[in-house]
């Protein structure tokens, strides 16, 4: 009995409706887009994260949740309709190359460039130390793939 | 009596081939060498500590999106529970489902999953 129970309850809920589209996408194409959510989505996110300070409870923040998943699959296509072929080629080298940045710097630059153009956003790594190139954007970097 | 011709000279030269650089040209060179080598090491170092910068903050721009995905699927499931619970005690005069065992409002993570 439990376990017809147990499955009704829980088809009940998890196939509601859902007031929010789920992103879906992998840690490639994330990590890839992960600046620039962090630059598009920013307010966002700081909402949801002081809300979550606030209280654990996952009750407590699902409305300012479901602002930073819409934010992000906004972000998202506005991302595959202009950067496509960069966007691609970049989380397609991260997966190849064990999700390191610094192995694909130049699809990254092709992406960093053509999101500015279009979106006009840029990718900006917090605290890097004053009067020093970012990391993203060294030219001659120590640490690079051993396959060019 | 001498060969026709006379003898030939008696050789008293030393015959020492030239052997290498001397021991000053060999540590200098390995001086050289060590200090590029330290030189790409120090920097390397820099770099390494500002690519672990860069991928620290990618983490953090991901976490409020990931968060909020975990937070939707765990109500999800909490509602679940409570109502599972609720069903199952139904003929419980009094039963509160989902009430907290604590006497306080603090949040805890359910540590038992019911569905």
């Amino acid at each position: 009995m439990s376990s017809t129970v147990q499955s009704q309850f829980v088809d009940a809920q998890t196939t509601a409706p859902p007031k929010v589209e789920e992103i879906g996408a992998t840690s490639g194409p994330l990590k890839s887009a992960a600046f620039f959510i962090g630059a598009y989505c920013k307010e966002y996110n700081e909402d949801f994260m002081l809300c979550k300070a606030e209280n654990r409870d996952p009750a407590h923040c699902l409305k300012e949740g479901r602002r930073v998943t819409r934010c992000t699959a906004d972000l998202l296509t506005k991302m595959r309709e202009n950067c496509a072929k960069q966007f691609e080629t970049h989380w397609n080298c991260l997966e190849r190359n064990n999700q390191e940045y610094y192995m694909c710097r130049k699809p990254e630059r092709a992406l960093n460039s053509c999101m500015f153009e279009k979106l006009g956003l840029l990718k900006t790594i917090p605290g890097t130390p004053e009067g020093q190139k970012p990391i993203h954007e060294v030219e001659n970097p120590v640490y690079t793939g051993v396959q060019k | 009596m001498p060969p026709p011709g006379g003898f030939e000279s008696v050789k008293y030269k030393r015959n020492l081939p030239f052997r290498g650089p001397g021991a000053f040209a060999i540590l200098g060179g390995v001086t050289l060498v060590s200090a590029y080598g330290f030189y790409r090491l120090g920097k390397g170092n820099l770099e390494k500590r500002e690519l672990e910068r860069e991928k620290v903050w990618s983490r953090i721009h991901l976490v409020p999106l990931l968060l909020a995905e975990g937070d939707r699927a765990a109500y999800a499931r909490h509602q679940a529970d409570i109502a599972l619970e609720k069903a199952i005690m139904k003929d419980v005069a009094g039963w509160e489902a989902g009430k907290s065992v604590y006497n306080n409002s603090k949040y805890e993570s359910p540590r038992i999953n019911i569905s």
